[in-house]
């Protein structure tokens, strides 16, 4: 009766203590890990689309400006998705009985807007517009990446509002000349921090990190 | 040092009341022997003297938790309301000291309170379910009615014959070895 | 108990050293609470009590199951109450959980000994009251799923809370004040684990209570340690008593309402806090005493000295409510007064009386030996206080978002059933972990009863005591 326990109790009960603690902190990091996590933010999975569409093919092979077919995403919030029309343009003349663009084919038909399925989905409570960006020099590659060399289109940031904010507390750090806004090229080093205070300057871009400027 | 039985932790002597604990601590004490401990079912303020317990630290880890407690909650403010993302709020500044009193200071007790316990608890070498003490039958007396003094057989000190005796003596109930 | 005996405890006088009944030894108090949560297994009141308290836990599953599926639009809350019953129970709680602490912390500091019987049960109450209470912020946001956000830790968001908020201290206060207590609860506890462990029949009672005794052995040693950790802890539970509810308070005062918008808010809930605090730790010494059998150790000199204090913080909060009358007066400011006269004969005017007629009027007879020396009229009276509380926090949370300074925004709060299930849930899972506390759990602190009877020097000698 008096003796409870068993001579290894104590290791056991010490040991499980420290299991706990370790049970914890991993349990922690684990948790803190997932949220910048691709389960979380989404990078690097391809969506399948009704055409598998290539803008490695268009925009790096045949050197299609962004602007071609995204033609909003210089006056609105949303970039815009290209009409049919806009497609078949050329695919009446290429391509024309290709398998692969039945679905642009029907779609022109019909009179029907082919349904894409959205890449880069920012949740519904935060407003972005696509035109102030680009109108103060932030290229499409800052946020997009090198889209010319993707076979398939995939989101490459993060989009978390840490990742927004980053670039919202440091413009200077992305800043480009409007002329170059779609292009893919590096824009750093030497180049960069001499214009960098110009631009700024110049686009009069201020550092909005009020609440109200995305949550609006 | 003489042969002694390797699987011997001590001699118990167990005692009907306090005040009898309590003098034969302070004989054995005088005796000379360091490594023993009483055990009694409540704290008896006597005894801390006899067996030279020292605390003084405990109360100065407390106040080292609640200082860094209290320095941690204030620069967590600080940093998150006037590094990080500094934003105006109600027209305050960024650092609005007056503000961050509350939470400075629940975290000065907060920090002191935890490290407190964690000085306790690490007093009591908590947990520590098996002890060589429990091995004696009666010693289940002693978070009860009973009052226990146990010398080790590690004291430079002891000897179990001699140790035997001088428990012997003391108005000890009876005496028992605690295997280990 | 007879009545007469109880008379008879009655003429202790609050200068005897004496909290214990003559004759009683360091066996009969360790063998008569050890016993006494077996004994409470077979009464048929602890059974029912038990039963009605898993019910109305029941209830508060399915309202609490409802609220995650349908969202708080379930509740009355609506602009302009947007707090509604959840604050309101939220206010209440949290003070009930002072008298614990007040009991435990303060009264150990102070050297007032009569709190050795009483300590441990109000401690598990303040637990239980702190988990009730803080139940309810969490699942009054609109996403409860994300409540860890009101946590400072670096996130995928960039974003800190808002550290000038008195939301913010509040989750801390509430935080330190739930993890000290715990703490508290615990180094109390652990000698009387060990005491249940070595009382232990079954296997698993021994590995149970042996487990959190963490092989206590009486060390005098540890006994050292234990007495200047305690009062360490209880010095630092101190200012928590009266910041806790300050803070609280301060999610009121700091606001810009006309009713909230008020000096006197932190010493004025402190007090009403540690008044209904008092209320419920008398309700449950009551039921202790004459349902489970604690009246040798919770005698009527706990009930006298319980019923003083907590008639002097019942003056207290009385004089608050003329404090506030006057103040409003005085500042001859128009959305005040017409707040206060809204209380007086107004939309909010019953529920202002029955605050006055339940935590002023009533309570006085108390003053009165007849009425402190019957159980069921301190018993009656707590409870008329607690309900009395309860409106003054409702009066304040609710009546004071509805009278806003444009009167194009006042609207009245009308509480749905939901509510009252919430309340009531609550209510049950108070009950229901408290009877599971005295079912488990010593009630009364044994070592420390121990300890009394050794100071008392009234102690029976040697052979007596380990027979």
């Amino acid at each position: 009766m008096a003796q409870i326990f068993s001579k290894y109790s104590n290791t056991l009960a010490r040991l499980s203590i420290i299991a706990l603690a370790v049970l914890v902190i991993s349990g922690i990091g684990l948790a803190y890990a997932l949220q910048n996590s691709q389960y979380v933010t989404k990078q690097g999975i391809f969506v399948e689309q009704p055409v598998p569409f290539s803008h490695k093919h268009h925009g790096g092979d045949l050197k299609l400006d962004c602007r071609f077919c995204h033609s909003a995403v210089e006056d609105s919030a949303e970039a815009g998705m290209p009409t049919t029309e806009v497609c078949m343009g050329c695919h009446t003349q290429i391509w024309k009985n290709a398998d692969v663009l039945k679905p642009i084919r029907d779609s022109y038909v019909q009179n029907k807007p082919i349904s894409w399925w959205r890449v880069h989905d920012l949740p519904d409570f935060v407003y972005f517009n696509h035109s102030i960006h680009v109108a103060k020099g932030m290229g499409c590659v800052s946020c997009h990446g090198r889209v010319e060399d993707m076979p398939l289109t995939t989101q490459i940031k993060p989009l978390t509002m840490e990742w927004c904010l980053e670039c919202h507390n440091h413009p200077e750090a992305y800043v480009r000349p409007n002329e170059w806004v779609t292009s893919s090229e590096e824009w750093s080093g030497e180049e960069r921090a001499r214009l960098a205070p110009k631009l700024i300057k110049d686009y009069h871009i201020q550092k909005r990190t009020d609440c109200y400027v995305c949550h609006r | 040092m003489k042969e002694q039985d390797p699987n011997l932790y001590g001699l118990m002597a167990e005692f009907a009341t306090p005040e009898s604990l309590v003098e034969s601590a302070r004989k054995i004490a005088l005796a000379g022997y360091k490594r023993f401990d009483a055990y009694s079912p409540f704290a008896i303020d006597e005894l801390d003297e006899i067996l030279h317990c020292e605390n003084s630290w405990i109360p100065r880890l407390a106040l080292a938790g609640g200082l860094s407690g209290a320095a941690f909650g204030f620069v967590l403010q600080h940093y998150a309301a006037a590094v990080w993302y500094p934003q105006i709020v109600a027209g305050k500044p960024f650092d609005s000291i007056p503000a961050f009193v509350p939470i400075t200071f629940e975290m000065a007790i907060l920090g002191a309170g935890l490290s407190c316990f964690a000085a306790l608890m690490f007093a009591y070498r908590y947990p520590h379910p098996y002890h060589p003490v429990f091995n004696v039958e009666r010693f289940s007396l002693a978070s009860q009615t009973g009052f226990f003094l146990a010398i080790e057989a590690d004291d430079p000190l002891f000897d179990s014959v001699q140790t035997k005796a001088l428990l012997d003596e003391m108005s000890s109930e009876a005496v028992y070895e605690i295997p280990k | 108990m007879p009545i007469q005996e109880q008379k008879s405890d009655d003429h202790f006088s609050l200068r005897d050293e004496s909290i214990l009944p003559k004759g009683e030894s360091f066996e009969s108090v360790t063998r008569s609470i050890s016993n006494g949560k077996d004994a409470v297994k077979g009464r048929l009141a602890f059974r029912l009590s038990l039963l009605a308290a898993l019910g109305m836990v029941f209830l508060l599953c399915v309202a609490v199951t409802h609220l995650f599926i349908r969202g708080i639009g379930i509740f009355g809350n609506n602009m302009p109450s947007a707090w509604g019953f959840p604050i309101v129970n939220f206010v209440w709680w949290i003070g009930i959980g002072h008298a614990g602490t007040f009991i435990s912390a303060i009264l150990l500091i102070l050297h007032q000994n009569w709190r050795d019987s009483i300590n441990r049960f109000a401690e598990a109450m303040t637990l239980v009251a702190v988990l009730c209470a803080a139940m309810m912020p969490l699942i009054h946001l609109g996403r409860p799923i994300v409540f860890y956000w009101l946590i400072p830790y670096p996130n995928s968001m960039n974003l800190w809370p808002q550290f000038r908020s008195p939301l913010m201290w509040d989750m801390f206060a509430v935080g330190t004040y739930g993890t000290i207590s715990l703490l508290f609860f615990f180094v109390g506890l652990i000698p009387d684990m060990a005491t249940f462990r070595d009382r232990a029949k079954s296997r698993f009672g021994q590995y149970f209570y042996g487990a959190i005794a963490g092989g206590w052995r009486g060390s005098a040693r540890h006994w050292s340690a234990n007495k200047t950790a305690y009062v360490i802890l209880a010095g630092l539970a101190t200012p928590l008593v009266v910041s806790v509810h300050s803070i609280v308070a301060l999610d009121f005062a700091s606001s810009i309402l006309p009713a909230w918008h008020s000096e006197i808010f932190p010493p004025y809930f402190v007090a009403g806090a540690i008044y209904s605090g008092f209320a419920m730790v008398l309700c449950i010494s009551v039921l202790l005493r004459r349902i489970f059998d604690f009246g040798r150790y919770i005698t009527q000199r706990h009930i006298n000295t319980m019923v003083y204090v907590m008639m002097s913080t019942g003056l207290i909060v009385a004089y608050a409510y003329l404090v506030e009358a006057f103040i409003i007066w005085y500042s001859q400011n128009p959305p005040e007064i017409q707040v206060a006269l809204d209380h007086y004969t107004g939309a909010a005017a019953p529920v202002y009386w029955s605050v006055i007629v339940c935590n002023i009027v009533i309570p006085q007879i108390l003053w009165l030996r007849w009425a402190r020396c019957n159980s069921y009229c301190v018993f009656i009276v707590c409870i008329i206080i607690n309900i009395g509380m309860w409106l003054e926090r409702f009066l304040i949370v609710v009546s004071g978002l509805s009278r806003d300074y444009l009167m194009s925004s006042w609207a009245e709060f009308h509480p749905t059933l939901w509510d009252f299930a919430l309340l009531l849930g609550l209510l049950g899972l108070f009950s229901f972990c408290l009877l599971l506390f005295v079912r488990y759990f010593p009630v009364i602190p044994m070592y420390e009863l121990r300890s009394s009877i050794f100071k008392s020097k009234a102690h029976p000698k040697s052979s007596e005591v380990l027979s």
